[in-house]
């Protein structure tokens, strides 16, 4: 139901402005930490692969003649990398949905 | 209570390091079935390996604790012609039993096997955790 005698001071012009800066700027911070999890996510799978690729280097020269590190340092990297790629497709669908949006 | 998405991995892989240094044990003791000598005139004493856990929690993987020695006594076998052989033409052989070798392998192979599938089964669940995210 419309409400015959509406706020005024919420439609106060010199206040309205404000509230929507300080969203922006709360959505802006929440974007950007979802971004730095992101990063981090990407450096921790980073980390695992290259885990993964030494523990290989390892086995292929002679160093570690262990093949079942190789293969636990192989799977968490597949796993990890598996999961990232999955973050990685819902962002990109989510922008694209974002894009095709008619304003 | 935390999980660790990497500790079914960890713990299955565990299981396969243990049981390949049993397997390398058994093969030691198959190798070894009829050495008479270990370099102190002494037959080869066949090896046993005995696993704990890798810490105090309760959910942690398996470590070899250590290699002992089986102290049953030596097998007699009569070969007077044998270098080894004593007065009576007595020849000490390990207490090597290839039967109960064989049996070991079995074990230690199908244990292996099982880490494997723990480890193959646990890799398909996360896959079709992150199916979910599709």
């Amino acid at each position: 139901m419309i409400n015959p005698t509406p706020n005024i001071a919420s439609l106060n012009p010199a206040t309205q402005p404000q509230t929507v800066n300080t969203v922006t700027a709360d959505k802006t911070a929440a974007f950007r930490n979802t971004v730095d999890t992101v990063k981090q996510q990407i450096s921790k799978v980073d980390g695992l692969q290259k885990e993964a690729d030494q523990s290989i280097t390892d086995l292929l020269t002679g160093k570690n003649e262990d093949i079942t590190s190789v293969v636990s340092a192989v799977a968490k990297a597949d796993m990890s990398f598996k999961l990232l790629v999955g973050v990685r497709n819902k962002l990109i669908e989510a922008y694209k949905q974002t894009m095709q949006m008619n304003i | 209570m935390k999980v660790d998405t990497f500790g079914a991995v960890d713990i299955a892989v565990s299981g396969m390091r243990a049981h390949t240094k049993s397997m390398e044990v058994i093969s030691s003791n198959v190798a070894n079935a009829r050495t008479t000598d270990t370099g102190k005139g002494r037959p080869y004493r066949r090896l046993l390996a005995s696993f704990k856990t890798q810490s105090d929690d309760p959910v942690t993987g398996v470590a070899i604790e250590k290699i002992v020695t089986d102290k049953t006594d030596f097998q007699k076998i009569l070969d007077p012609g044998h270098p080894q052989a004593d007065k009576s033409g007595y020849v000490s052989m390990p207490n090597v039993h290839l039967p109960i070798e064989m049996m070991n392998l079995t074990v230690a192979a199908r244990a292996y096997q099982a880490n494997v599938a723990v480890l193959k089964r646990y890799q398909s669940m996360v896959e079709s955790t992150l199916e979910l995210l599709r």
